[in-house]
């Protein structure tokens, strides 16, 4: 007898969950692989080649919510799941007051499949191992690197979402990400240096346009000239912040509040809530009339893009802040009718099978300007350019934040000079945001995503992707990041 | 993996890893082969605003085989347990080996051993379920309701049967299980916080903690700013234990090795104050020691700092090799203690201070310059000024900006050690301390 298909099993949990007198309820089936090599010091550190397959039941029965989950997918284990999902939700309802009611949604019935020119999983390993070990090896070329390392990352999800609703969606997706790091030591100090291809949902095409090889000889050399680098005197500078640098500050200053559930209170207790409360919505003056930021789920390649979220809300763009003005959440279909709006936004994502979607953060970006970035970098006179992530920190309501960077140079005049090293900058979320002043042209505008976005108890990880232009804040508070502080 | 009953999974037994391992080990022709099982079953209640938001339970069971000809090593790991599923993980891993580098710092698999039994599954806890967590979450969000305040937090229980076998012989298999409770307690812009991990779901002191959470958010209703700077300190359990969380991962000899350590150089010189020892204490019952760790290699009971003195950092095998000595695991049942009569209690600390800000916990805590292991984070959940032997007011949250290096150089008085958790730490057992000078770099708005 040949295996049941997942349609089946879906059919199978969506009858219980119908039978049991739940009001709604949805099955996800997930089957993920995942390729992570890894390279530390020339060496091939570790190959991972994972599995996953399982499925998730969420019952919504009398306004409350049950979720159970299981990596055995058969024909006596999808039962008991469904059954468990729906225990779990009558007991949730025994003790809810406020029902849970979920914003309609059209019925959808279609299948999303990332576009991709190379399959990562069909180019040979031996290639990618080479590649890693070339990589690793030019940087140590470079006097005074001390150690490397270098990654490559792909990922496939091949995804079927059934609702009681009707709604019918299958996914297979492909996202994948390279990098590597050169760490120098001088007098005693160690200092890294790191090129980064974004998180895409693209094939390994993404891998050979970045070119890691060529990019190792500039890594390993800023790794060396930043740790031999003066470090940043304390006081207020001028910040020039480059794409990538950008991605890490939308996502924890304006990505996180932006969260509607944590705006009305669900995450008090891990993640934090949100300075942006509801009444806030429409009039807060969030940044500068410069800053633009627009939550795209439809970009093409973007992590979140994905056709449809985890509740089978088809993906959207909508403003979070316009003019300066903060004007929207990130929504699923049960936070967004308590403030009101008829739609979800489509925002409810779970890391994969096991865990119930949440509200995550869309692919939240800032909308380019007008000037190039060589004119942004004119009209400093004293200021820093960086580029990169590094430490970073922020308050539970998002306000307080600390930033560091991968790199950074001294800005003088116009005109960008040496490197620094050490430099942290400070500030509170509104102000930082309104000392903006200028953001360079759509030329200057690239991606950058996150994989490891920590939300929920137990914790998930979400994807989404940032995009920015380069752009210029006045007068922020900069620290230095040694010494007895 | 079999199921039993109405809608309780039964976690992989000895025997059925034995039998899985068997069936991996036969199909291997790997030079050396290493079966590992994770079978993880977990349930969370997880409510806010004085409602169940989530309620969920999730069972992954994870088989991994790792293997290597002639130090070319693969990977491959799979959810599926059925015989084809089983049999086509090893064939992965092999093509993996076959076609990888050579790794330079291949090591076989760990020599049989026998693994020390420790009590790391308490039946009340494996036996925990939905109704059980909502029993512990209807007692939380009830005394909130009463006092008119908010609650926000989880309930979770868990247990998970872990693996380990080779071709050489290495066999270990242990249920491990523990249950959670956290709790922040709102009370208009207020917070309070309270939180418990423990191998038994029995010793989660539901209702004290959730007290504590709501004393804390109504002491925290009168807010003052006071100016950033260098304060005397009194760090609560939850405080201490997220900077040593931070202390402790720095403790890596290959990184030490390489130059690229805060301790560089420091093996045997006095790092914290001399009064502070740090031991790994996998036996105690309030912590969750494990009996092996995922490479294999038994877990024991060790001294890594010693009167202030750094003793022992974590050797992985290979680093451990290359220096002659065996592999040292990272602490996983770690416990700070001070030499000295310690205060009797967090009041008596608080009665015997001049001036402090008392610190509940940390939050978002993150290396800024990892030479000198300076650390950041906010404070989070009940902040206080302390002013001749009383709080007198509570305060906005602070930012930090300290090495717990030097932090933990001089302590003025300590309490016993106590049962720590933080959202971002592992369990650990940690006394309160006051500290002399603590500085905090800026203030937030709340």
């Amino acid at each position: 007898m040949s295996s049941p298909t997942w349609d089946e099993f879906a059919d199978l949990a969506l009858k219980r969950i119908v039978a049991s007198g739940a009001e709604y309820g949805d099955i996800r089936i997930q089957n993920s692989t995942t390729e992570h090599i890894e390279g530390e010091d020339r060496r091939i550190a570790s190959i991972n080649d994972v599995h996953d397959i399982g499925f998730g039941v969420r019952v919504l029965y009398h306004g409350a919510w049950g979720f159970a989950a299981s990596s055995i997918l058969s024909l006596e284990e999808v039962p008991r799941v469904a059954d468990l999902a729906v225990e779990i939700a009558r007991g949730s309802a025994s003790i809810a007051i406020e029902k849970v009611r979920l914003v309609p949604e059209p019925v959808h019935c279609d299948r999303v499949v990332t576009p991709y020119r190379v399959d990562p999983f069909r180019v040979p390993l031996e290639k990618k191992t080479d590649l890693l070990l070339n990589v690793m090896e030019t940087l140590h070329r470079q006097e005074g690197i001390a150690r490397s390392s270098a990654s490559l990352w792909a990922r496939r999800d091949q995804k079927l979402f059934v609702s009681t609703e009707g709604a019918h969606l299958e996914f297979d997706l492909l996202a994948g990400q390279g990098d590597c790091t050169a760490t120098a030591l001088y007098e005693g100090r160690f200092a890294s240096r790191s090129c980064n291809t974004p998180y895409l949902r693209t094939g390994y095409e993404l891998i050979k346009e970045a070119d890691l090889q060529r990019e190792a000889i500039r890594v390993a050399a800023q790794a060396v000239e930043k740790v031999k680098a003066p470090a940043v005197d304390a006081g207020q500078y001028d910040l020039v912040l480059d794409p990538e640098h950008l991605s890490l500050t939308i996502h924890e200053s304006c990505g996180h509040p932006s969260e509607l559930d944590r705006a009305l209170g669900y995450e008090a207790n891990y993640a934090g809530i949100s300075f942006l409360t509801t009444e806030k919505r429409g009039t807060f003056q969030y940044g500068s009339p410069s800053v633009n930021l627009v939550a795209d789920n439809t970009e093409p390649e973007t992590l979140a893009a994905t056709g449809y979220d985890d509740d089978g809300v088809q993906c959207q763009k909508w403003d979070i802040v316009r003019d300066g003005i903060f004007v929207g959440y990130c929504t699923n279909r049960e936070v967004a009718p308590k403030i009101g709006e008829l739609r979800s936004r489509g925002s409810n994502r779970a890391d994969g099978w096991a865990h119930i979607p949440m509200v995550r953060i869309a692919n939240i970006g800032l909308e380019p300007g007008s000037a190039t970035v060589d004119q942004l970098i004119a009209d400093v006179r004293h200021g820093i350019y960086i580029e990169g992530h590094g430490s970073y920190s922020i308050d539970q309501r998002r306000y307080n934040f600390q930033f560091g960077g991968d790199a950074f140079w001294l800005i003088e005049n116009g005109r960008r000079t040496h490197m620094l090293r050490d430099v942290i900058y400070h500030g509170i979320t509104p102000e930082f945001w309104n000392s903006c002043d200028g953001v360079a042209d759509r030329a200057a505008r690239r991606r950058y995503g996150f994989i490891t976005c920590g939300k929920g108890q137990p914790g998930q990880s979400g994807w989404m992707t940032h995009a920015a232009s380069t752009a210029r804040f006045r007068g922020v508070q900069v620290i230095r990041g040694e010494g007895r502080s | 993996m079999t199921v039993v009953g109405k809608s309780w999974p039964k976690m992989t037994n000895r025997e059925e890893f034995r039998f899985l391992s068997d069936v991996v080990l036969t199909r291997s022709s790997a030079e050396h082969t290493i079966v590992s099982l994770r079978d993880h079953h977990a349930g969370t209640t997880r409510f806010a605003n004085n409602q169940v938001i989530q309620n969920v339970d999730a069972r992954r069971g994870v088989l991994t085989v790792t293997v290597a000809f002639g130090g070319r090593r693969g990977a491959a790991s799979t959810t599926d347990f059925t015989a084809g599923a089983v049999q086509d993980t090893v064939a992965r891993a092999e093509r993996i080996a076959r076609v990888s580098p050579v790794d330079p710092e291949y090591l076989p698999p760990p020599d049989p051993c026998s693994f020390p039994v420790r009590e790391t599954a308490k039946p009340e806890t494996m036996a925990a379920g939905p109704a059980r967590r909502l029993e512990y979450t209807n007692e939380a969000i009830g005394q909130c309701r009463m006092e008119n305040l908010m609650a926000a937090g989880i309930v979770s229980s868990s247990t998970t049967a872990v693996g380990i076998a080779a071709n050489n012989g290495l066999f270990g298999h242990e249920y491990r299980a523990d249950a959670r409770f956290s709790l922040t307690v709102q009370a208009g812009d207020a917070t309070g916080w309270s939180a418990a991990a423990h191998r038994s779901i029995d010793h989660l002191r539901v209702q004290e903690r959730t007290l504590t959470a709501i004393k804390k958010a109504k002491g925290c209703r009168e807010v003052q700013e006071l100016p950033a700077g260098r304060y005397a300190v009194i760090l609560e359990p939850s405080a201490v234990a997220g900077l040593w969380a931070w202390l402790i991962w720095s403790l890596d000899a290959k990184a030490q090795a390489k130059g690229t350590s805060p301790f560089a150089g420091r093996l045997g010189q006095v790092i914290v104050d001399e009064r502070l020892s740090l031991r790994n204490t996998p036996e105690h019952p309030d912590l969750l020691g494990e009996g092996f760790t995922a490479e294999g290699v038994p877990s024991s009971a060790s001294v890594w700092i010693d009167h202030g003195v750094l003793q022992q950092l974590a050797y992985d095998r290979f680093t451990a090799k290359t220096q002659g000595i065996n592999p040292i695991p990272t602490l996983e049942a770690p416990a700070l203690s001070v030499e000295g009569l310690p205060m009797a209690s967090m009041q008596d600390l608080i009665k015997n201070t001049e001036r402090a800000i008392l610190v509940t916990n940390f939050w978002y805590i993150r290396p800024v310059n990892p030479r000198e292991l300076m650390l950041t984070g906010m404070t989070r959940d009940g902040t206080f000024l302390v002013e001749k032997g009383e709080v007198v007011s509570a305060i906005r949250n602070f930012r930090f900006h300290a090495s717990p290096l030097q932090a933990f150089r001089q302590i003025t008085t300590w309490t016993r050690p106590l049962e720590a958790v933080n959202a971002e730490t592992g369990k650990m057992l940690v006394p309160a301390m006051a500290l002399p000078d603590f500085h905090f770099s800026s203030v937030t708005r709340f």
